[in-house]
């Protein structure tokens, strides 16, 4: 459990510096009252949504189904995750910049006109927050602790605001690329372990396969990142 | 709502590289070698990360 909830409050970390910049670039056209609402309002829709798809989850009797279905959306996610980690870490994909990012938002010509920008912060908030909510519902539900789950994601919330509060800009010092990497592969860990049962296979070393799990999907990333990197000649660290 | 499905499923490769992972590991759980399944599944999702990566 106390992983997951680690892996949740790093996924959500990750994705709350991307809605900071967001409601950060927004508010400096329409003033942080206004940011804030549209980003309020999208935490909100995240919130009904939580408890929407806990409720679906929990609807399902069977739990070789339960597993199946949440075990197939975290392998979704997780592989994503750890491909575009893996693409970024050896150089085939430019590293996310957030200062970059800021600049990008800033540089919009709808961003002064006050209900284009309201949008732009309350959709920018509702996406970053999706991958977050996803989370939370599955493991979750999984694991029995959808609330211990929330309160992960509600911590970054704090943490990511907190350090908004005090610098005032993109955080962009955050590693964003280790911690997407170290997500994924958690992640596929879940997702792998929980498919694979609900398909009837029994893990020879029961629930003490997953840090193995985890210990070979970051192991495999690495390789891959040498790898790639080698490749293209541009031999980098994650 | 674009956004929406691709947040929660991914886009087509993303699909097809797990849809195939998990074909693999049913197949090999179902054949005499069914304890090969436990690495299956792991080695064909990794190998779709490689291929995600690159494309």
């Amino acid at each position: 459990m106390i992983a997951s909830l680690i892996a949740t409050f790093l996924a959500a970390l990750v994705e709350w510096v991307e809605a900071y910049t967001i409601i950060l670039a927004v508010a400096l056209s329409i003033g942080w009252r206004r940011a804030l609402a549209a980003a309020g309002g999208a935490l909100l829709v995240l919130a009904v949504l939580t408890g929407a798809g806990s409720f679906i989850l929990t609807r399902i009797n069977d739990l070789y189904i339960l597993q199946l279905v949440v075990g197939i959306l975290l392998t979704l996610f997780g592989v994503r995750w750890l491909g575009k980690a893996v693409a970024r870490g050896a150089g085939l994909k430019q590293l996310h910049d957030e200062d970059a990012e800021f600049a990008a938002l800033r540089a919009r010509s709808d961003i002064h006109d006050r209900r284009a920008a309201w949008f732009i912060a309350f959709n920018g908030t509702l996406l970053e927050g999706l991958e977050v909510w996803l989370i939370v519902v599955a493991l979750g539900v999984q694991m029995h602790h959808t609330l211990a789950a929330a309160g992960a994601a509600l911590l970054a919330l704090g943490v990511v605001a907190a350090a908004g509060v005090l610098l005032r800009k993109p955080l962009a010092r955050v590693p964003e690329n280790v911690i997407k990497f170290t997500v994924g592969a958690a992640m596929l860990s879940f997702g792998s372990f929980w498919v694979l049962e609900a398909l009837g296979y029994h893990w020879p070393l029961g629930d003490a396969t997953l840090p193995a799990l985890f210990i070979f999907y970051s192991a495999g990333g690495l390789a891959l990142v040498r790898f790639y990197a080698v490749a293209i000649g541009d031999v980098k660290v994650i | 709502m674009r956004g929406f499905i691709k947040t929660l499923f991914g886009d087509q490769r993303t699909l097809s590289v797990v849809g195939l992972s998990i074909l693999v590991a049913v197949v090999v759980l179902h054949s005499p070698a069914e304890l090969a399944a436990g690495l299956a599944l792991p080695v064909s999702l990794l190998a779709g990360a490689a291929y995600l990566a690159r494309h």
